[in-house]
């Protein structure tokens, strides 16, 4: 009998305490709850940026499309050139291995003029000065433009110049090369994309 | 006479002021009358467009040099520094100035990262007060909380005690 009293008075205390402290641990679990959440959300913030950073240029599927902005004002746009082989040129007039291929692309561009190849070319972060300066040292007559607030490089998530993207007819990534080519380079993978 | 002094006058004026003209105009055209000075109060503004987080004044690229020369010619041809820069932001896009150029996303990025760290700080002023608490009201229910405490087993053993008193 005694037993039970002492049961009963025990659990009245401890019913007591769980009262004072049933307020504070709730407030103790938001703020729990909040942390998890802000932990959760940078994150996502940090995957994703992860993420981003390991994709890489498309080396297959379709290009991604793009207008580009010509040096003479007017504009191109690349969906527009399907059923065309298409040679895109990442280039800047600061780079110097740019240098060492401009005179070869321009001799494939006459070279393969008028046969269902459209090359063009686009300056990554130049200026239209010295773009202009740079495509008149060369005698550059195909198709040129600045990449505008480097919207089409980031499409293509180019990592630096020169790079260089040969599409297909149907508007597929044929090939993908990061390095200056040479016009017998450009040759071979011209004809792999007419092929196709 | 004096006529002839007046007009003789103006004639000077109207040279000195054609003469400084054509100066000013001569000084916007050249580019090599822009100072270093100035161009790099524009280019440390700016970033590098192919490095990271490396202002335009200090980096030693040739892209960074292209772009101090388009400052400076900029200058040349009479732009202000804003107008140079809102140019550059319109062509390169904001990443070149490292900040968002349009007023809310610029009081976002700034505000965001201090939002975070206000909360945190909250959050843990909370947890720690939290914790402290708990501390507290474990001490003072300690006696409750352990049955075999020797004040617990004395007060029930004098209960028995009281209770087999009665029945005896």
């Amino acid at each position: 009998m005694s037993t039970q009293f002492a049961d009963v008075e025990r659990a009245e205390q401890v019913e007591q305490v769980e009262q004072v402290e049933a307020k504070p641990r709730r407030s103790a679990n938001v703020i729990g709850v909040v942390i998890v959440a802000a932990l959760l959300f940078l994150g996502a913030i940090f995957a994703f940026g992860l993420a981003n950073q390991r994709q890489t240029q498309p080396r297959s599927g379709l290009a991604p499309d793009f207008t580009l902005t010509l040096l003479d004002g007017s504009q191109v746009r690349l969906s527009d050139l399907r059923g065309q082989v298409v040679v895109v040129n990442f280039w800047a007039s600061w780079c110097a291995p740019c240098r060492q291929e401009a005179a070869e692309l321009e001799a494939a561009y006459q070279q393969y003029k008028g046969k269902g190849v459209e090359f063009l070319g686009i300056a990554y972060t130049d200026t239209e000065r010295n773009a202009k300066a740079y495509l008149a040292e060369f005698g550059i007559t195909y198709k040129n433009g600045l990449d505008y607030k480097t919207a089409i490089s980031e499409q293509y998530r180019i990592t630096g110049v020169p790079e260089t993207f040969i599409i297909d007819r149907k508007g597929e990534i044929s090939d993908f090369v990061m390095v200056p080519l040479t016009l017998s380079q450009l040759n071979t993978l011209i004809e792999r994309a007419l092929a196709r | 006479m004096k006529r002839l002094i007046m007009m003789g006058i103006g004639a000077l004026a109207v040279l000195v002021l054609a003469f400084a003209l054509t100066g000013i105009a001569a000084a916007q055209g050249d580019p090599k009358k822009v100072s270093d000075d100035a161009v790099n109060a524009v280019a440390r503004k700016l970033y590098c467009p192919v490095c990271e987080n490396i202002p335009l004044d200090v980096c030693g690229t040739t892209a960074c040099a292209q772009w101090r020369e388009e400052i400076r010619l900029q200058l040349a041809e009479g732009a202000t520094d804003q107008q140079v820069i809102d140019d550059f932001v319109k062509r390169f896009g904001d990443r070149v100035v490292g900040t968002p150029q349009d007023p809310t996303l610029r009081a976002l990025s700034l505000a965001i990262p201090l939002g975070i760290s206000a909360l945190s700080l909250i959050a843990a002023i909370l947890v720690f007060m939290s914790w402290r608490g708990e501390l507290v009201r474990g001490k003072k229910v300690q006696p409750v909380a352990s049955p075999s405490a020797p004040a617990t087993i004395d007060s029930y053993r004098a209960r028995i005690e009281r209770d087999l008193a009665a029945r005896r």
